[in-house]
């Protein structure tokens, strides 16, 4: 307990007497999260994105209009016994027909000149909600596709693949640049703390004298790594949301993202704490690449 | 209970101690002289385990120094006090604090080592100064603050590497009566000095030192 307390001393007195290099390091490490943490809060909105709009997934059969109406059950009843289908209504050309008109009422003049009905008959396929592997999905379009009775299939899989190449590019990126940046803030909290370790050498040959050992010796210095990490982390969040509020107000008046800007959210708590973790993490790393060369053996 | 087995330490090619063979038992005081460079600081730091003979062994308390890895280094010194020249207090820190930290190393209770710290600053008459800071202290007083930090843990013995170095001839006398009363209570002395006054009034048992090599090992005079 005491030596808990003295730790926690001997920490804050080394961030107090070196306030200049102190905050260089918390601005550092709130630079590269934040940068890092744009990235993640990318990668974690299009992850959501996809999720979204692979539930919305519709594959959209359409049979031989020459097909026989107890085919036409038959192969419905089929595709239902798919485990990666989760519903399957059928279209016939009357219901095709009937949602032309209504949704383009001006316009239905045109099919009363025609005579035959041109709309084909659909089975829409809703996919089923646990199903997220695009594999079994291509799989199942494929087969469909080779099926005499249907003429073609529908899929909207471009987007999700779109998607996920995005995707892919957000974790090279963010990869590359939170590599460089958190070398940047490691190297700028290591220089704090040997800073540190500099102005309190006597203290440390002190300390040795009545034989503290190295981990004694290191954990105030730990301390004020993972403090200045933390903190850089935990401004870097603040950062986080005021831009990401920002962006929000800017593009929740444009009609066009409109839609977008209300499928956007900020972290989870569970990524948050990860932000500010990793904060402490480069600053542990941060004082222990300082000490490394300091904690030889000497009087 | 300090054994040194024909000892020899260099620094950088340069003989610091030669052969030297020596049996310290507990209760002594010993005190090293001989000129300066004649490797009293050398042999006491083979002893505290801050450098490492180039040859010979070290037994301390049949523990062998000379073979000690470095992770047990701390854990030896935990065992002695070592008192230097210059004082070695943490200025911003109360004496108190001071004298408490090899106990908070230790990771003693609060309340033993509150008992412990106030034993050791009664041994050096500095009860009434617990809660200066240790920058204000005057130099006899920053070094019986050294020798209570020294003393707080019971060690085995006490190394001190020319205590009186930095002290006037009055203050001289009073450190050195300070360590021939923690003699007399039992705990084993080793000092390094040239000063003959000192030498005199501890009267305990003198190694001299020359150029690495241990001229003579008297006893007490009386
Ligand atoms: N760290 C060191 N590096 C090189 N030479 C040293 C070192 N320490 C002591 N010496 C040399 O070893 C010899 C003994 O030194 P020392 O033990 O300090 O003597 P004393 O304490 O009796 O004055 C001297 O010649 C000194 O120059
Ligand atoms: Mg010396």
């Amino acid at each position: 307990m005491k030596r808990l307390w003295y730790f926690i001393r001997e920490a804050y007195i080394s961030l107090r007497t070196h306030q200049a290099s102190t905050v260089i390091g918390i601005i550092t490490t709130a630079f590269t999260l934040t940068s890092f943490g744009t990235f993640l809060l990318l990668y974690h909105n299009v992850h959501n994105l996809i999720g979204r709009v692979q539930t919305n997934i519709q594959i959209i059969v359409y049979p031989k209009d020459s097909i026989e109406p107890q085919k036409l059950q038959d192969l419905k009843k089929a595709i239902q016994t798919e485990s990666a289908i989760d519903s399957v209504t059928l279209i016939s050309k009357k219901d095709a027909t009937k949602d032309f008109t209504h949704q383009f009422p001006d316009e239905a003049y045109l099919l009363d000149g025609l005579g035959k009905n041109p709309f084909p008959a659909s089975l829409v396929l809703n996919l089923a909600h646990t199903i997220p592997s695009t594999d079994v999905v291509s799989n199942l379009v494929n087969r469909l596709q080779q099926n005499p009775n249907i003429d073609r299939v529908r899929y909207n899989r471009d987007w999700i693949e779109r998607l996920t190449l995005i995707i892919t590019y957000l974790e090279i990126g963010a990869l590359i640049v939170g590599g460089v940046l958190a070398l940047a803030s490691i190297t700028i909290i290591a220089n704090t703390v040997q800073l540190a370790f500099y102005t309190r050498q006597e203290e440390i040959e002190i300390l040795r004298l009545i034989g503290g050992t190295n981990l004694f010796i290191s954990i105030p210095y730990l301390i004020e790594g993972a403090v200045i990490g933390g903190l850089g982390g935990g401004i870097a969040l603040v950062f986080l949301r005021g831009g990401f509020e920002f962006f929000k107000h800017k593009t929740g008046t444009l009609s066009v993202i409109g839609g977008f800007s209300s499928v956007f959210e900020f972290f989870p708590f569970s990524l948050s704490l990860l932000l500010i973790s990793g904060g402490i993490l480069l600053g542990c790393i941060g004082t222990l690449t300082s000490m490394y060369g300091w904690m030889r053996f000497r009087l | 209970m300090i054994q040194l087995f024909h000892v020899t330490k260099y620094y950088e090619g340069c003989l610091a101690l030669s052969d030297i063979s020596l049996r310290i038992d507990k209760g002594e005081c010993v005190l090293l002289t001989g000129p300066s460079g004649a490797g009293k600081t050398s042999l006491l730091k083979l002893i505290f385990g801050a450098e490492h003979p180039d040859d010979g062994q070290i037994l301390v308390q049949n523990r062998n120094i000379a073979r000690l890895r470095r992770a047990d280094v701390p854990y030896h010194r935990r065992t002695m006090g070592f008192v230097l020249q210059d004082f070695k207090l943490l200025p911003h820190r109360t004496v108190f604090e001071n004298v408490a930290l090899p106990l908070i190393i230790r990771g003693l209770s609060s309340f033993e080592s509150r008992r412990k710290v106030i034993e050791a600053l009664r041994a050096v008459g500095m009860e009434h100064k617990q809660t200066t800071l240790a920058s204000v202290l005057s130099a006899g007083e920053q070094q019986r603050a050294c020798i209570a930090r020294a003393i707080v843990n019971s060690p085995i013995i006490l190394l001190a590497d020319e205590p009186t170095g930095n002290l006037d001839p009055q203050l001289t006398i009073e450190i050195a009566e300070l360590f021939k009363a923690i003699n007399a209570r039992g705990t084993t002395v080793m000092m390094a000095t040239h000063n003959r006054q000192v030498v005199e009034q501890l009267n305990g048992r003198v190694l001299r030192l020359d150029c690495g090599h241990l001229l003579s090992d008297q006893g007490a005079s009386a």
